[in-house]
């Protein structure tokens, strides 16, 4: 049955609705394939793909799918009536625009057969010009190109390509469950409007122009004021590498939606290494140097700015107690933990979001850290649910 | 079916894979997503469509503080505040003050239009979600006049965006989608070509080889792209630069490059 591809691109991670589902059959009912497989193939993912991200996934749903059919008489029946369907005359035209190269001529393509199998070193899948599996030259198997000499090819070889995208597929579930528009939202709440701001008066002023309109003996007085901007400010720490590994595409999500939310005033993002120390990092890599100095972070933020630190706050207890345990850089004199207490003195609200926040767990040596911290900040869990209650803090007008 | 066929125009190279999506979003009548980073001609695209099927193009511009209503209709209130204030002719005829926005011009055409939503990620996360029935059913209904304005035939519609917001799923499902890749040095070199008669192969190559290079630098604030390449080309072109300086002195790199960060850091990479 041909509804097995459908559920294959859902278990490939693809979240295909049964709109888009029956779009796509009603596209190939309508013959807009035109007896293509490679068309058959770009109809399928401009339907069913709606971001370049997916399209991989779609790729290798695609090839397993119809790579694993052995034979002929394994290609169900429906593709088989949609791929014959069509006004051969008037197809040939389309098809010929629409092949992945302009259709080449039959001993073109022989000759340029033998040249390429005499480059040809080693095994290629996925490319444009050589010889493999899913891609577009025109020689191979299971490709997108129509026009060209099919090469052998048995079903069942798992190539890497696809072991990867699984890999990526598991990945992806993990921002399925925070995804930025979710975050996005969340981050909507973060707003501080004022209207002290040196900007054109362009909003119609209610009650301004009530009163004149009033004044004015009933005749209507227009009044107008500046309209209001967020002056929200952002200064936002994360934790990088180690631990918070596991965690990155769901940091990467926060990051994301932070940087496109265009409604804040200024937004700052600095990175740490397990502990807050005399250094923050200017790169998510957390290179050697390549750093400010937390005086300097002092110097260019103020006060109102709300900060948001990002880190699972998991790390061995001397880090964050002893005055030598930062292992990749200067103490400066100061444990973590006092650093982290200087950090808190400069501004006025501070959260801590926690991908792997443990309540009441202490037992554990990396869990002492997690315990001491969530004593000095605010700790939340990194989820929606979480990132809310964080911000309705960070809102909240009591310190 | 409508047998339109989009082949690109003589200055909008397209892929086969792009031509193709737009017959199936004509076919299928379904509003068709275009994303792609800045300058691979997202935008022209809807020129380009109206151009080959030679229907009219509708622009509904939008802005971060665009609203779904602005692209239906306004009832200009203030305006009839005003005149009825002044007895002006007309005041009791609410039609009068209801002004059509680009999606009610574009469905009150009697022919069919391609009707492009520019930039649909610039507004609030919620507007996409504003504009599922309008799209859906291409008509919406006036309260004011009691008036339902619906497409007499239903427009090409193509929607652009930079992904600077994820878009709402139910939104997406509804459209077709088409992601224009940042072109091939082959299919650049067309592009260029479409742009430029008799360009020289030598300027081209060399400038190409340069505009690849400076993309493919690690730490790049922004990317050049098909636009600026384009716009460097011309300024190579009118300051009668010998090919041979291209990859030497990277003349007129501002038209290429607009951050500071990025000159110096280009500079740096040149000397290393």
């Amino acid at each position: 049955m041909f509804t097995n591809f459908f559920y294959l691109l859902k278990a490939k991670g693809l979240d295909v609705s049964t709109t888009e589902w029956l779009t796509f059959i009603e596209a190939l009912d309508r013959g807009l394939c035109h007896g293509s497989f490679t068309e058959f193939y770009y109809l399928g993912r401009m339907i069913l793909v709606k971001t370049e991200s997916d399209y991989d996934k779609y790729d290798i749903a695609f090839k397993e799918y119809f790579y694993n059919l052995k034979s002929e008489e394994e290609v169900p029946p429906e593709i088989l009536k949609w791929l014959d369907k069509g006004d051969k005359t008037t197809d040939q035209l389309q098809r010929e625009m629409y092949e992945y190269k302009t259709a080449k001529d039959a001993n073109e393509v022989k000759r340029l057969f033998k040249e390429r199998v005499n480059e040809q070193d080693s095994e290629h899948n996925g490319g444009n010009y050589w010889i493999g599996t899913s891609g577009g030259s025109s020689y191979g198997h299971s490709g997108v190109n129509s026009g060209g000499i099919r090469v052998g090819g048995q079903g069942g070889l798992k190539t890497a390509f696809s072991v990867a995208g699984e890999r990526r597929y598991r990945d992806f579930r993990e921002d399925r469950v925070l995804s930025m528009r979710q975050f996005q939202v969340a981050f909507r709440r973060l707003r501080q409007f004022s209207t002290k701001l040196d900007v054109p008066k362009t909003e119609l002023d209610l009650d301004g122009t009530i009163d004149s309109t009033c004044n004015n003996g009933g005749y209507l007085q227009l009044e107008f004021q500046k309209p209001r901007k967020n002056t929200v400010k952002l200064l936002l720490l994360f934790d990088c590498g180690g631990s918070m590994y596991p965690f990155s595409s769901m940091c990467n999500s926060l990051f994301q939606a932070v940087h496109k939310a265009n409604h804040f005033k200024d937004v700052k993002t600095y990175y740490f290494h397990n502990c807050i120390y005399s250094h923050l990092y200017k790169t998510a890599e957390c290179e050697y140097g390549d750093w400010v100095d937390l005086d300097y972070v002092f110097r260019h933020t103020d006060k109102d700015y709300k900060v948001i630190i990002v880190g699972d706050a998991a790390m061995a207890p001397e880090e964050l107690l002893d005055v030598n345990g930062n292992y990749r850089g200067p103490n400066k004199g100061m444990s973590g933990l006092e650093w982290c207490r200087y950090f808190k003195t400069k501004y006025n609200k501070i959260i801590w979001l926690n991908p792997k926040r443990h309540e009441g767990l202490t037992y554990l040596a990396w869990m002492e850290s997690e315990e001491v911290l969530s004593k000095e900040f605010k700790m939340y869990q990194l989820s929606v649910k979480g990132l809310k209650e964080g911000i309705s803090y960070l809102m909240s007008p009591k310190k | 079916m409508s047998q339109t066929t989009f082949t690109g125009t003589q200055k909008y190279i397209a892929s086969p894979e792009l031509m193709k999506t737009v017959d199936v979003a004509v076919a299928l009548q379904k509003p068709l997503l275009i994303k792609g980073e800045p300058g691979t001609g997202k935008t022209m695209l809807a020129e380009a469509v109206a151009e080959a099927l030679n229907k009219p193009l509708y622009i509904w511009n939008i802005k971060s503080t665009t609203k779904a209503q602005d692209g239906l209709y306004t009832y200009d209130t203030i305006q009839r505040l005003y005149d009825s204030q002044f007895g002006e002719e007309g005041v009791d005829d609410i039609a009068h003050y209801i002004k059509l926005g680009k999606l009610g011009e574009a469905f009150k055409q009697e022919e069919q239009v391609v009707l492009l939503i520019d930039e649909i990620d610039k507004a609030d996360l919620e507007f996409p979600n504003d504009l599922l029935w309008e799209l859906d059913k291409m008509e919406f209904y006036i309260h004011e006049t009691k008036e339902t304005v619906k497409a007499k035939v239903r427009p090409i519609v193509i929607i652009t965006s930079n992904a600077e917001k994820e878009l709402p799923d139910a939104f997406l499902r509804r459209c077709i989608f088409h992601y224009i890749a940042f072109p091939e040095p082959e299919q650049m070199a067309e592009i260029v070509h479409a742009h430029f008669e008799n360009l020289e192969d030598n300027l081209l190559k060399e400038a190409m080889d340069t505009f690849y290079w400076i993309r493919s630098l690690r730490d790049m604030r922004k990317k050049p792209s098909t636009s600026e390449l384009v716009d460097w080309i011309q300024a190579l072109l009118i300051g009668g630069i010998d090919p041979e300086r291209i990859r030497k002195e990277l003349p007129f790199l501002g038209v290429l490059v607009k951050k500071d960060e990025d000159l110096e850091l280009i500079k740096e990479r040149q000397l290393d």
